[in-house]
């Protein structure tokens, strides 16, 4: 079938009208094969002139059209809605770009005329190969899976229950609360940590949304966003499968191992803690050395491990401050030092903890590298002094590194890891709580080190990403210009599994070739240059498109 | 039935953010802003730690589909007047400035600025270029539509001028226009307001608006924009590039009695800008502790370290004159010494917005000793107030970086959808 | 570096049949992939042989190389391994390039033994077909110079790489299928640097040893003769290669050089299909993204005078180029199929050589190393930042 193309050229007010000479185009325009009708408009963007397009439109039957005006970015989305209005498939229609790329950029107008005329050459050479897209809708389970119980995934979880959807939390050990039990008070306003975990636990165990199991883990996941099949294994040798339609990674943190760094002493003089061994020390109520002695004097060590992981893990300088009120309060003469590296206290609350610790009595001494020995701490300053202080215990803050099964894991729901080997977030900035998985989420120490309040605003955020996305009884519409692999082409080497950020493709064993899952696909295009055989190609953007606006704006 | 619209305060990050999702669930979102224009303070950064993205293309996606979200209505040049009622039911009245250009005539061609009499300066520039009585603050701000400041127009200060409406083809200019009041009912409030920079002028050590080449952070990260006073170029005042700069961190640090928790991070991408600009730059960074907490950012401070920059920690510094130019004389622990340079940029701290408390009380909630909007509970609650339906998010209610602040405004989605307001 | 020593009786080619029937005796492997001659006409094609009689009519290394041993293992196990395991006698190049195409899934190499036999390179199929008999004596003449007690003639003056051997072949210095040649055969043959009347067995990894085992045969002696020999030859060919580069260097530098040597070029392509890389199913310039309306030529025609026809021919030429030189094996097979003789090898295996230098990369040295296009490195090729 021969295309009837209609072209509408915008002079946009003087904009465009006084550095283009647009009767020449016109003229030029109108002679050339496929064109039906070449008409201008004063502001095409106007009510007016949208009324105008759509008319012509119709009027002329058209069956593709190209628009000669502003940047794609400015409206684009203006005159898709126009043809649509029209009843003809907006993504017949190109927007080509002769104002920021022409009239604004060109000054002789005779050059600017010309070059406008090339861009719409290309853009009509271009055009006889667009194809109608459609716009297409799933059916998605609003139901939510949260792995993780402690505070991160019970707030997550008590947020997404409101009688609508059903969470399923996920929890490894045989009890709810996570990290946050274990410690006795909470900064700055040293709170008992116990009557808000206990609170938090007795709301999930309360509702009636959420679906508590306990000593299980995520076997296998499947699926997509809305759309997830996932197997959990329960105990010993229960079984359960999932139906939900987002997934929330709220797996917490390990603290590093202290054993691989035998200058510490941990494991090898009495009466060097960790700082959860202290805290437990705390809640069963007493500071007491191992031969049941009040201690005297206590060093508690900062920055352990942060050299080897790579990063400062944020709270330890704080929960370190929070030990020497610990410490001061039950043993008020007892002699408290922290030695530390670079104080980390950020936000508006904590420089005045700080403060009200030193005015303690706490001695803060900035050490360049540190080693227990047995009854002291011997250290050496920035300026390489080395000295000595004895002490009869010490208490170590060690890095957070992310749990253990974060590599099984991430590699099941098929998200990377960033730095550190915690979950990679969308976007460092502005998509902290979502990944590059859709309707996979993360919230807490599982995305990276921090406190216990920034926890929860991510919990709360990942409710957030879910109650505003994932909304039960509305369909979820896909990403029109998703990538296609040419069955016929694909040679199989699968370099865009390896490549697709969003997991979007899949191999077909038995015919040896790539499928894109349109679901999943955002259409970035990764896998078309990457595809050694050209099989690859983004709808809207296809080689023979390209190629053809190519070929004809360079002639 | 209680009402599900949403107001939300402040068109920077976390405001943008938190309305897009809540128009993403179906709610209507009134988003009033202050300035003419929306992004806040992120647009003005040329690049963002530590990925070094470019900061404006980062946020332009999402501005361009906020000014084309059908549910979210936007008045720039705004302030809330008042607000009533309570969880479910807040009567709120609202002060739409007008413009006095008509936003859908107007193509953002740029055609009136010309003609302008008017030469002032550029407050969204840090005072660094001018700007015209009609104007946008910045190349490629949005909406890409001028406004007129009635302060500094000469048609508003009794001269019959008229030469931006002449210059207009569009007849989107309408000197009728007058300043509008709105009433809006909605059920929850989102204050996203952002914050101010702590005015280094207050401590007269670091020398600051005494010795022309000291600048503020902000002043920096305007000169370095491609789209800022100086295209992005690197000069002093007297034209010439500086052969040394010193950044100083904590700049008031003391004086507000809280660490910014950005600053050191910000100061470190100076670096980058700095050496991507001038590759033969002596940098000195004058910090005390380095916070730089999370899983990517000490990676990105030993990258910055190998690019060539003496990290000194001190104890005192001041900023002095040392015969035609500065010299930053500062203590360590150890000694005290003096290092001449070419220009200084202050790291100051993050403070909260100056009409913080005005606001506050027009909400009803209430303010920590700082300033910073006081959440319910600092730990468990940090994004409600003390009034249910009012929550806090970004730099209004705590200095945190870009990632914080929309996990922040986020939240603030998550609560309100959640509980059905 | 250790190996077994296998008498020869009548020709070099006795033991290794001998050899490989006794592998299929063993249940060392259930098939073989092996050139044999064809039953009319003189050519040679890869035959899957399962019945051990049938082996007699094969030759390991025939005078020519009609298809590129790759692409039959290609053929074979590109929908996935092998059920049965099998034995391919391949030369040093053909195995380099089922290992580069398994990095692309287009061989699988699970349960294929791969055997490479030192190659004294082969004849253009052109030469050989013209005079068949001729011929074989000129090659079998070749094959005797590796072992120089063994030849009839007096031996200096015939090397490995003559001249009557293909172009590619003469500057080929990765002849051989051990490290040395930068190949990844599971077992090797040497044929080269024998006093007496014998043929060594390399095993070059584990499944090479594997063989040799359930065969009984000990692989402990010394290999020195034999890699004294090849690194000799290999220097020679370096040199050789290095002065047919130079001048190839002035041939080829620049447009007006490059459509002068492909002016004889009829675009059909052989070179291409006879290509064990080309791996696309349709070659863009076959696709029909390459068919454009008359006016674009008469435009075309218009703006430099005269078009020539077919069209595109150099743009053929240096898409396949780009598109396939990193992991271009260097083995001539384009060269051979080139029905107007243009020196398209040894052009190509000049770019593939700068090309694969670039990322210091050699194609098919190893199964393991991932396609340089393949895996992203932060700090390289700043000289093409702006």
């Amino acid at each position: 079938m021969v295309e009837k193309i209609g072209v509408y050229v915008c002079e946009c007010g003087p904009n465009i009208a006084d550095n283009v000479d647009i009767d020449k185009v016109m003229e030029t325009i109108s002679s050339l094969p496929g064109v039906e009708v070449v008409e201008r408009h004063k502001l095409l963007c106007s009510q007016n002139g949208k009324k105008f397009l759509k008319e012509s439109i119709q009027e002329h039957g058209l069956t593709r059209i190209v628009v000669a005006a502003c940047s794609p970015k400015q409206h684009e989305v203006t005159f898709m809605k126009v043809c649509e209005e029209a009843g003809i498939n907006p993504y017949l229609f190109q927007l080509t770009n002769i104002r920021e790329q022409c009239a604004w950029i060109i000054t002789d107008k005779e050059l600017a005329t010309e070059r406008a005329i090339r861009y719409i050459r290309a853009a009509l050479r271009r055009v006889p190969f667009h194809r109608d897209l459609a716009k297409k809708e799933i059916e998605t389970n609003p139901d939510v899976l949260v792995i993780g119980g402690g505070i991160a995934g019970m707030e997550a979880s008590l947020l997404l229950a409101g009688g609508d959807r059903k969470i399923y939390l996920i929890e490894k050990t045989d009890v709810l609360g996570g990290k946050v039990k274990e410690l006795d008070k909470l900064l700055p306003r040293m709170e008992s940590s116990l009557n808000i975990i206990s609170q938090k636990i007795q709301e999930v165990e309360q509702s009636e949304d959420i679906k508590v199991y306990t000593k299980s883990e995520v076997e296998e996941v499947l699926g997509f966003l809305g759309n997830f099949v996932v197997k959990v294994k329960i105990g010993e040798n229960k079984e359960l499968e999932l139906r939900v339609g987002a997934i929330v990674v709220a797996t917490g943190f390990s603290m590093f191992d202290l054993k691989q760094l035998p200058r510490y002493g941990y494991g090898q003089y009495d009466n060097v803690y960790t700082a959860l061994e202290f805290e437990k020390m705390n809640i069963d109520g007493k500071i007491l050395l191992k031969d049941g002695k009040p201690p005297k004097s206590i060093g508690i060590i900062h920055c352990v491990g942060r050299e080897e992981r790579g990063y400062c893990s944020g709270v330890c300088c704080m929960y370190c401050l929070k030990f020497a009120n610990y410490i001061k309060s039950k043993l008020p003469d007892a002699d408290v030092s922290e030695f530390y590296q670079e104080l980390s206290i950020p936000g508006k609350a904590h420089q005045k903890f700080y403060e009200d610790t030193k005015a303690k009595g706490v001695n803060f001494i900035r050490y360049d590298e540190v080693e227990v020995m047995d009854k002291g701490i011997k250290y050496k300053t920035e300026s390489g002094e080395e000295k000595t202080s004895s002490v009869d215990m010490v208490v170590l803050a060690p890095a957070i590194e992310p749990s253990g099964d974060t590599g099984k894991l991430a590699e099941m729901l098929r998200v990377s890891q960033g730095d550190g080997g915690f979950f990679q977030e969308e976007h460092p900035k502005l998509a902290p709580v979502s990944t590059s998985m859709e309707g996979i989420f993360i919230a807490g120490c599982t995305q990276g080190p921090k406190n216990i309040p920034e926890s929860i605003v991510q919990a709360q955020a990942v409710a957030g990403r879910i109650l505003s996305s994932l909304i039960p009884g509305k369909k979820l519409e896909l990403e029109v210009k998703t990538s296609e692999i040419s069955e016929a082409l694909c040679i199989g080497c699968q370099t865009c599994l390896e490549v697709c950020t969003y997991g979007a493709i899949y191999f077909d064993e038995m015919k040896r070739v790539s499928v894109v899952n349109e679901v999943l696909c955002r259409g970035c295009g990764n896998c078309v240059g990457s595809c050694p055989s050209g099989a690859a190609s983004v709808k809207h953007f296809t080689t023979t498109q390209l190629h053809q606006e190519v070929v004809e704006a360079l002639r | 039935m209680d009402n599900g619209n949403i107001l939300v305060i402040g068109a920077g990050v976390a405001g943008i953010n938190a309305s897009l999702s809540l128009a993403d669930s179906g709610r209507k979102v009134y988003l009033v802003e202050q300035t003419s224009y929306i992004g806040g303070t992120v647009i003005k950064f040329e690049k963002v730690f530590s990925n070094m993205e470019c900061a404006t293309c980062m946020v332009a996606p999402k501005q361009q589909e906020l000014l084309a979200k059908e549910n979210i209505e936007l008045f720039t040049i705004s302030e809330v007047l008042k607000v009533e009622g309570s969880l479910g039911n807040f009567v709120v009245k609202v002060k739409k400035k007008a413009r006095y250009v008509d936003l859908k005539a107007c193509i953002g061609c740029s055609a009136c600025f010309e003609p302008c009499p008017v030469s002032v300066k550029n407050e969204f520039e840090e005072g660094l270029s001018e700007r015209k009585a009609i104007y946008i603050p910045c190349p490629g701000a949005l909406p890409n539509i001028p406004a007129i400041d009635t302060e500094n127009c000469v048609r508003f200060n009794g001269k019959d001028c008229k030469l931006c409406k002449e210059a207009c083809m569009f007849e989107a200019i309408d000197f009728e226009q007058k300043d509008e009041e709105i009433e809006l009912k909605v059920g929850a409030i989102v204050v996203a307001t952002g914050f101010s920079s702590f005015d280094p002028k207050e401590i007269p050590k670091y020398g600051y608006k005494k010795f022309s080449d000291v600048y503020s952070a902000l002043e920096f990260e305007r000169m370095f924009a491609s789209n800022g006073p100086t295209t992005g170029e690197i000069k002093l005042r007297n034209g010439e590039s500086p052969k040394s700069v010193a950044i100083v961190h904590c700049v008031g640090r003391e004086e507000k009695g809280y660490c910014s928790a950005i600053c050191c991070m910000n100061s470190l991408k100076f670096v980058h800008y700095l050496k991507e600009k001038l590759p033969d730059v002596k940098i000195s960074e004058f910090c005390s502790d380095l916070c730089i907490p999370g899983k990517s950012y000490e990676k990105f401070y030993e990258q910055t370290k190998t690019m060539g920059v003496d990290i000194i920690r001190f104890e005192d510094i001041e900023i002095k004159e040392e015969g035609k130019g500065i010299s930053v004389k500062y203590k360590t622990d150890t000694k005290g010494s003096s290092l001449p340079v070419d220009m200084v940029i202050l790291s100051t701290a993050i403070e909260p917005k100056k009409d913080a408390s005005k606001l506050a009380k027009i909400l009803g909630i209430s303010q920590d000793e700082h300033g910073f909007f006081a959440e319910k509970h600092s730990e468990i609650a940090s994004v409600d107030t003390s009034t249910e339906g009012i929550f806090i998010v970004g730099c209004a209610q705590d200095p945190k970086d870009i990632q914080n602040s929309v996990a922040q405004s986020e939240a603030a989605v998550g609560k309100i959808l959640s509980r059905g307001t | 570096m250790k190996g077994a020593i296998l008498k020869v009786t009548e020709n070099v080619a006795n033991p290794i049949i001998n050899f490989l029937e006794k592998g299929l005796d063993k249940k060392c492997f259930d098939a073989v992939l092996i050139p044999v001659k064809v039953p009319v006409g003189n050519s040679f094609a890869w035959v899957l042989i399962q019945n051990k009689s049938l082996l007699e009519d094969a030759n390991p290394l025939p005078p020519v190389m009609p298809v590129q041993g790759a692409k039959a293992l290609s053929s074979i196990t590109r929908m996935g391994k092998t059920n049965k395991k099998i034995a391919a006698i391949m030369r040093p190049c053909e195995v380099r390039a089922a290992v580069e195409l398994s990095k692309l899934e287009q061989v699988n190499l699970e349960n294929i033994f791969l055997i490479s036999i030192d190659c004294p390179g082969v004849l253009p199929l052109k030469d050989y077909l013209e005079r068949p008999e001729e011929a074989m004596d000129k090659f079998n003449e070749i094959l005797l110079g590796a072992c120089p007690e063994r030849s009839r003639r007096a031996q200096n003056d015939i090397e490995w790489g003559n001249e009557s051997t293909r172009p590619a072949c003469q500057v080929c210095d990765k002849f051989v299928g051990t490290d040395l040649g930068f190949c990844q055969s599971d077992l090797h043959i040497g044929i080269l640097g024998t006093k007496d009347k014998n043929i060594f067995l390399i095993p070059n990894n584990e499944k090479g040893k594997s063989i040799l085992n359930k065969m009984d045969i000990e692989a402990e002696k010394s290999m020195d003769n034999w890699e004294k020999k090849a690194k000799e030859l290999m220097e020679v060919r370096k040199k050789k290669k290095k002065e047919v580069q130079e001048r190839l260097k002035f041939k080829v530098m620049g447009i007006d050089n490059l459509l002068d040597v492909f002016s004889n070029c009829i675009n059909c392509h052989n070179c291409r299909s006879a290509c064990p890389i080309c791996y696309c199913r349709q070659c863009y310039f076959e696709s029909e993204k390459m068919k454009l309306p008359s006016d674009d030529y008469l435009m075309r025609a218009k703006s430099k005078g005269a078009l020539r026809f077919l069209p595109d021919t150099l743009l053929f030429h240096l898409g396949r180029m780009t598109h396939m030189s990193l992991s271009c094996v260097g083995c001539g097979a384009c060269e051979d199929a080139c029905p107007m003789s243009i020196d398209v090898a040894q052009i190509f295996s000049f770019v593939a050589d700068n090309s694969q230098g670039l990322f210091n990369y050699i194609p098919g040295k190893n199964a393991e190393e991932p396609l340089s296009l393949r895996i992203y490195k932060e700090d390289e090729f700043h000289e093409v930042e702006t």
